[in-house]
This record gives C-alpha cells, sequence and structure tokens, in this order.
C-alpha cells in the first residue's frame, strides 16, 4: 500500500494516541493543579490564616514554596512539562493542517468546538511560551513583564499581572488581555479535549454517552474557568504592600528589607485583624 | 418521497393557465466544462407549478432541454448524475444552496416556494469534477476496498449453515447497511479533503462512510474473520484516529445513520487491539 513509510506514518496510530494522552496527563492534569494553586489567592482567605498572615498570600506563598522545594524540580519541569507541551503542540499543529474548517457551511455546535479546538491550540501555545519564557525564565526584555521571584510570589505576580512596575493602565490592559484570553482558550482546549478524547479511544460510545460526558466536561471546563479568572481577579486586586509585608513576615526579618512598607510588624498585625 | 412521477410537469409550466400558481425560479449553477477546468456561474430561469412536486433534478432537465441562460444566451446544457430518483443511489449528490444533499429528494417547493427565488447549485468540493455537476466519487470505493468492506468468500466446499445472526446485532447493523456511498458525510468532513492523486488515497483520511462500513462487517458473524484487518487498516495513515470529532458527518447523513458512535465504537476497537498487540505481539 503505502510505498516509502516515514516514522511518522509507521507510528501512525501510537502517535495519536500519544498526543491525545499527552493532552490529558500530563498537561491537563498540571493544568488543574496549576489554576487551583493560583486560585489559593481567593480561597485561602477562606481556609484562615493557617500559614500565617493573610490567608490568600500566604497560602499562596506556601503552594509555592512545595513546588520550588521538590527534589530535581528542573528535571520533572524539563520531563513532566516542556517535553510533553513540545511533543504535543508540534503533532497538534501538524495534525491541524491536515484539516480544513467548514464552520462557514455547517454551522453545528460540534463543528465550531472543532474550530475552537485549533484556534485555542494556536493562541495557547503562544500563551504558554510567554507566560513561561515571563514568568519562569525571567525574559524581561519583553514589554511590560515583571520578574517573578518565589520567595515574594504573590506580590510579584501581582505585578507581573499588572504588567509591570511601568506598565501602566496600558501594561496592565495588555497583559491582563493575554492572560484572561490565555486562561479561557487553554481551559476551553483541555475541557474539549477530554470530551473528544473519549470518542477517540472509545470510552463513549453511543450518543448519549457523548452527551453526558459532554456535560461533566463542559462542568469541569467551567470549574477550571472560575478558578482561572478568579486567580487572576485576586492578584488584580491585591494590595502589594500587603502582600510584600506577608511576605516579608513569612520569610523573617532579613528579607523585609524588601517591602516597600517600613513598620512591618504594625503592618503585618493591622492584617491579622482584618 | 417519490418524485419520478413529476418530471413531466416542468414541461407545462409555460402553457400553464393557472398563473396564480406559477413562479419562476433561479438558478445559478457552478459549471465547470472538464477537469482540472476553471470554474464559472451561469443563471437559468426555470417555471415552477406550485404542488406539482418539482425537484432540482426535473428542473435540470428543464435547463437540458433548454439550455438558454437568464441572459438569454445560447450555452452547453448543464451535466449532472443521478440514478434512482428516489434517494437510494446517492449519485446525484451535490450542494444546494450551500449544504449538500441530494438533488432528486430537493423539493422546489420547499426549497424556493417563492416567485423570484435562487437555487444555487455546485459540484461537492471533495471529488474531483468531471463535468459540471457530476464528480468521479471514485475514491469512496476505492477506500471501501482499502477497508476490506465486504463478506469474505469462505470456500467453495459446503461447511454447512453459516453462524447465526443476533437479533441485537442485526439492529445494531441494519442502519449502517443503509449507506450509499453518496459522499455527504465526506463533504462536510473538515477532515476528509479533495485528493487528487489516486496514489496517496491509500494515505488519506478514509472518512466517516468507511469506518461506518467496517462497523458493520465487523459484526457480521461471518465477515468478523477479516476484522484485524480492516481494524489495521483504520489504525493507519488516514484511518479512524484522523477524524476531528467535528461531527458534521452524522449531522448530513440522509439516511440517519449514526456514524459518530460508529467512529467511537472503532475508536475502542483499535484501542483494544493495540493493547492486545502490545501484550501479546499479535
Ligand atoms: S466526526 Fe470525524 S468523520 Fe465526522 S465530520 Fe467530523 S472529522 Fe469528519
Ligand atoms: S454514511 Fe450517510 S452520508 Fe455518508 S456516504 Fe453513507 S449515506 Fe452518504
Ligand atoms: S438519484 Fe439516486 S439518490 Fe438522487
Amino acid at each position: 500500500m503505502t510505498e516509502h513509510q516515514t516514522p511518522l506514518s509507521k507510528h501512525h496510530f501510537l502517535l495519536r494516541r500519544l498526543h491525545s494522552l499527552s493532552g490529558i496527563v500530563p498537561i491537563g492534569a498540571f493544568l488543574i493543579t496549576h489554576l487551583i494553586t493560583n486560585s489559593s489567592i481567593v480561597w485561602g482567605k477562606l481556609g484562615g490564616a493557617q500559614h500565617g498572615g493573610d490567608g490568600g498570600m500566604a497560602t499562596f506563598q506556601h503552594e509555592v514554596n512545595f513546588i520550588h522545594s521538590m527534589p530535581f524540580l528542573l528535571l520533572i519541569e524539563v520531563f513532566g512539562l516542556w517535553l510533553p507541551i513540545a511533543f504535543h503542540s508540534v503533532l497538534g499543529v501538524y495534525y491541524a493542517t491536515t484539516g480544513r474548517g467548514n464552520v462557514g457551511s455547517y454551522r453545528f455546535q460540534a463543528n465550531w468546538r472543532y474550530s475552537l479546538q485549533r484556534l485555542t491550540g494556536y493562541f495557547g501555545l503562544i500563551f504558554i511560551f510567554y507566560h513561561v519564557a515571563t514568568l519562569r525564565w525571567g525574559w524581561d526584555f519583553l514589554p511590560f513583564t515583571n520578574v517573578f521571584i518565589a520567595e515574594e510570589a504573590a506580590s510579584t505576580t501581582a505585578l507581573a499581572l499588572r504588567g509591570g512596575l511601568e506598565g501602566g493602565l496600558i501594561g496592565g490592559v495588555v497583559v491582563g488581555g493575554v492572560y484572561l484570553i490565555g486562561i479561557t482558550a487553554l481551559v476551553y482546549h483541555f475541557a474539549n479535549g477530554l470530551w473528544t478524547a473519549a470518542i477517540t479511544w472509545g470510552l463513549t460510545t453511543s450518543a448519549a454517552a457523548q452527551k453526558r460526558w459532554g456535560y461533566v466536561c463542559a462542568g469541569l471546563g467551567a470549574a477550571l474557568m472560575l478558578a482561572g479568572w478568579s486567580a487572576y481577579v485576586g492578584f488584580v486586586t491585591l494590595d502589594i504592600d500587603e502582600a510584600r509585608a506577608v511576605e516579608a513576615a513569612l520569610h523573617g526579618p532579613a528579607e523585609g528589607a524588601r517591602s516597600a512598607n517600613s513598620d512591618l510588624s504594625a503592618d503585618a498585625g493591622r492584617l491579622e485583624r482584618e | 418521497m417519490t418524485t419520478t412521477q413529476d418530471q413531466s410537469s416542468t414541461n407545462s409550466g409555460a402553457a400553464s393557465s393557472e398563473a396564480a400558481e406559477k413562479r419562476t425560479v433561479r438558478f445559478r449553477i457552478q459549471r465547470c466544462l472538464g477537469p482540472n477546468k476553471p470554474a464559472h456561474w451561469e443563471a437559468f430561469d426555470v417555471p415552477i407549478l406550485a404542488g406539482e412536486g418539482a425537484n432540482v433534478i426535473s428542473c435540470l432537465q428543464y435547463i437540458a432541454r433548454r439550455p438558454i441562460t437568464a441572459d438569454g444566451k445560447e450555452t452547453d446544457p448543464v451535466v449532472w448524475d443521478s440514478g434512482c430518483l428516489e434517494e437510494v443511489c446517492g449519485a446525484c449528490t451535490m450542494i444546494v444552496n450551500g449544504q449538500v444533499r441530494q438533488s432528486c429528494s430537493c423539493l422546489i417547493d420547499n426549497e424556493a416556494p417563492n416567485d423570484g427565488d435562487v437555487i444555487s447549485l455546485q459540484p461537492m468540493s471533495k471529488f474531483p469534477v468531471v463535468r459540471d455537476l457530476w464528480v468521479d466519487r471514485q475514491r469512496m470505493f476505492h477506500n471501501l476496498k482499502r477497508a476490506h468492506a465486504w463478506t469474505p468468500i469462505d470456500g467453495l466446499h459446503d461447511r454447512g449453515a453459516g453462524p447465526q445472526e443476533t437479533a441485537k446485532n442485526q439492529e445494531t447493523r441494519y442502519i449502517f447497511s443503509t449507506c450509499m456511498t453518496c459522499g455527504c458525510c465526506l463533504e462536510a468532513c473538515p477532515q476528509f479533503l479533495l485528493v487528487d492523486e489516486p496514489a496517496k488515497w491509500d494515505e488519506s483520511f478514509v472518512g466517516a462512510n468507511t469506518i461506518g462500513q467496517v462497523r458493520l462487517f465487523n459484526l457480521h458473524p461471518t465477515a468478523k474473520e477479516e476484522a484485524g484487518e480492516r481494524l489495521e487498516v483504520l489504525m493507519g495513515p488516514g484511518g479512524v484516529s484522523d477524524c476531528g470529532n467535528a461531527q458534521n458527518c452524522v449531522k448530513v447523513c440522509p439516511k440517519e445513520i449514526p456514524l459518530t458512535e460508529g467512529i467511537a465504537a472503532m475508536g475502542r476497537a483499535t484501542t483494544v487491539k493495540a493493547v492486545k498487540q502490545f501484550f501479546t505481539g499479535e
């Protein structure tokens, strides 16, 4: 049948299935934990102040500390995230070029989802790259950036999401827009991918099952959207001076020098009363 | 819906005395004088008598008899393909007002109820055009062969009665057996694209109808014997994993074949086969 087999055509099925799997584990699983961790800036307040200081900022700091205390963090990142994401993206972009969307002629819901899946894939890929480059690799030569410092997780994240110290309104709107669209795109891509994966792997073999699983995926997607958006709102409305104070208090007085507030203990005390 | 008895109705259109019921429908037709020739549009006015059941084919017959465009120019008769004229052969499939469907079962009273309404006709875009509205659906039949969509002959000697078909199996299979290889599911599929070179067909997406036929034959008590071969085709390049789950196929299939369920069932069968292969090496 096929005269010259390329590695791509020889392992066609395996690669397709690995592409599907990699979107769920590890990428999707990471997306879930990442969004839940980020939204701790909001839900952390509910859990009280068991991590010290203001619940939200301290809980977030606690989560970040946990991640950064993991052994072989770089290896985990490279093999658990960056390579799977690269694999999923390269194959995904290639696969996307094998189709041609036609929502113009066939305006069915599922057909819109098909086209959106490809569009969100492209945008999500650019967004992840931008996000990791600025907040993980510290590429501060890009416009409207603020370097993330793990010990000052909440305050540096909040500044980054506002387009940096000198970002002003434009920086805040640009970065905020990119993040909100990026998060929305990725959550959609994951939830819809989870729905199609169940067909691909043959779990939902009846139209009724596909519908039911669709509700589950939509519910999961909605919850993740909420987590992502609330994290954004939480960081944008964060009082950066307060955050610095909480972080300083958590890391001992030596690092308190970074704080813009001179009277740390009074500040922390005020926070506790709130 | 039968349409055959209505063919002569348009003859009398011009001479009809009941002016109130008479209307004119304009056909905009995408024409092409041969393979790889450029396409162009031509318009034709066709008189219609309400309630006489005219359909797209009967109007094309009118145009064939009187190939004069709406602005009065004489032109070549429009070419199309058709067979049964009752939506069972699939030959007359084309794009009517932007939607793929059988033109023989497309009634003018539904599609263009008012005087001056326009109906546009285009050939399917996923198959090479032979001429005008006539396309070459060879690739569909090639794909059925590619996927062993038949029941193998098990020898000439008498092997006794074949295995019994269960009622449940029959119920699942029957609807898949109604596929008429019309091509609607492929025309609407964003993953199935025009491939001019037959040499590349074997690596290109097989499409929903062939996946449905694999479902049909893999459930057949005798044809089952070749289930593995068929699944192998579906696991190769252009197989079931090339489906992007846009689910247009199931929406446009005139036979309402549950193609997406067939696709998912084949997704499951290939998953199981791959896992088995991994552990047993078979
Ligand atoms: S579900 Fe698959 S076969 Fe059907 S239209 Fe979509 S991509 Fe094509
Ligand atoms: S599956 Fe339906 S749409 Fe596709 S070729 Fe068969 S009858 Fe036509
Ligand atoms: S002519 Fe057979 S389906 Fe229309």
